[in-house]
């Protein structure tokens, strides 16, 4: 296709090249009009008496003066907007040569190329749909994710709450077993070491109780109380 | 080992039993003797004095003479010397103990460990005897230990039946009420 457009190309080159010279060559080799002579002297005649001019314009001057006409009827100059014939026919002729290649091999591939870009560009604008559509269902895919995200923030804030509050009320129910039970262990404390105290102090009445019940005792067992001692055990014992 | 040790007990007091009816003086050998093991089960020194191994058996034997030699008769001073020489120091108040029962049972008799305060004359023996014999519905033998930390009364060990009259029993009475 790409060859085919550079044929195309220089094909048109050519015939711009070519084409555009030839009418230039062939207004070139076209005989310039005579100017238009303006000298009182006739022109030349022929051997008959009748003058011979050399264009068409120097005679229809020649005519235009003998019907009483003025010089500058003679001397009009073309005009500046319309073009020779010659020339239309040439620029008609380089027109069409240029016309035939362009419509045969240029149009086709103008329109190849606008086919192809049209296509890439559709091919672009459905692409950017798709990513626009996919960006946009990504999007709410996103969204819905942070949206998850968030409740499932919040629900793992909601549950996180809810444990603190349970340890917290758990660790305020330990605290408050454990000084029950340490006040209560206390109160046993206390207890076993006032009832301790009172087994020593009535252990320590008693063995000063004795001490002293002793020292009475052996200030007053004589030998005839130890005498009636034996007697009472004695008879005691008998009277089992 | 208790059970050899008790072997060598019971045949010890039966060699002891032999010689005393031998020797004759039963009573006599059987009393001192009875309260020459009790002084030495009441004295820690004496008892670790006699059963010193690394003492040479005549100086223990001479420890026993000089508590009994003119105290005792001669039988019970050499029966006890005998012991203590024999390294038998330790064993002696069981053997001696064993002996005493041997003794009273060859008379059919059960014996009375007593302690107290003050010495016992012969009639009250007698009727402590006779006491004790209505009490346990046995015939006893008295064997009379001077223990002052009865402090008065009597305490009286038949086998595993103690009759405890004395103050000392009384007064820690008393401190269990306290």
């Amino acid at each position: 296709m790409r060859v085919r457009t550079w044929l195309a190309g220089a094909g048109v080159v050519a015939v711009v090249l070519f084409g555009v010279a030839a009418p230039a060559f062939a207004q070139e080799d076209e005989e310039a009009p005579e100017p238009v002579t303006t000298s009182e002297e006739p022109e030349s005649t022929s051997a008959e008496g009748e003058h011979e001019f050399s264009s068409k314009e120097a005679e229809h001057c020649a005519e235009l003066l003998e019907e009483g006409g003025k010089i500058d009827d003679c001397q009009q100059s073309p005009n500046p907007i319309v073009p020779a014939v010659n020339e239309m026919i040439w620029g008609t002729l380089a027109f069409l040569v240029l016309l035939i290649p362009m419509w045969k091999w240029g149009v086709p591939a103008v329109k190849n190329m606008m086919a192809l870009r049209e296509e890439r560009i559709r091919t672009d604008l459905e692409r950017a749909e798709e990513a626009r559509t996919e960006g946009e269902a990504a999007l709410e895919q996103y969204r819905a994710q942070i949206g998850d995200a968030r409740s499932e923030a919040g629900r793992i804030i909601d549950e996180g709450r809810q444990s603190a509050d349970e340890v917290r009320r758990e660790l305020i129910a330990r605290a408050e077993a454990d000084a029950a039970e340490i006040r209560e262990r206390a109160a046993q404390d206390v207890t076993l070491a006032t009832e301790r105290a009172m087994a020593e102090l009535r252990s320590r009445v008693g063995e000063l109780s004795i001490e002293l019940a002793e020292k009475i005792v052996e200030r007053n067992l004589d030998r005839d109380t130890q005498m009636a001692l034996v007697e009472s055990y004695i008879n005691q014992v008998g009277a089992r | 080992m208790a059970t050899e040790t008790g072997s060598k007990v019971e045949a010890y007091a039966r060699a002891l039993v032999l010689i005393v009816q031998t020797e004759g003086h039963a009573d006599e050998v059987e009393d001192e003797l009875f309260r020459f093991a009790r002084a030495v089960e009441g004295n820690d020194d004496l008892r670790m004095a006699l059963s010193d191994q690394s003492l040479p058996a005549e100086r223990r034997m001479a420890i026993v003479e000089d508590i009994l030699g003119a105290k005792a008769l001669y039988t019970s001073t050499a029966i006890a010397s005998f012991l203590v020489g024999a390294g038998r120091g330790r064993e002696l108040p069981a053997i001696i103990t064993r002996f005493v029962e041997m003794i009273a049972e060859t008379r059919e008799h059960v014996v009375a460990e007593v302690r107290s305060a003050i010495s016992l004359d012969d009639q009250q023996r007698e009727r402590l005897a006779v006491a004790l014999s209505t009490a346990t519905g046995k015939q006893v033998e008295v064997r009379v230990v001077i223990d002052e930390s009865v402090m008065g009364g009597i305490l009286a060990t038949i086998g595993e039946t103690v009759i405890d009259g004395t103050i000392r029993h009384r007064l820690e009475k008393f401190k269990e009420l306290l």
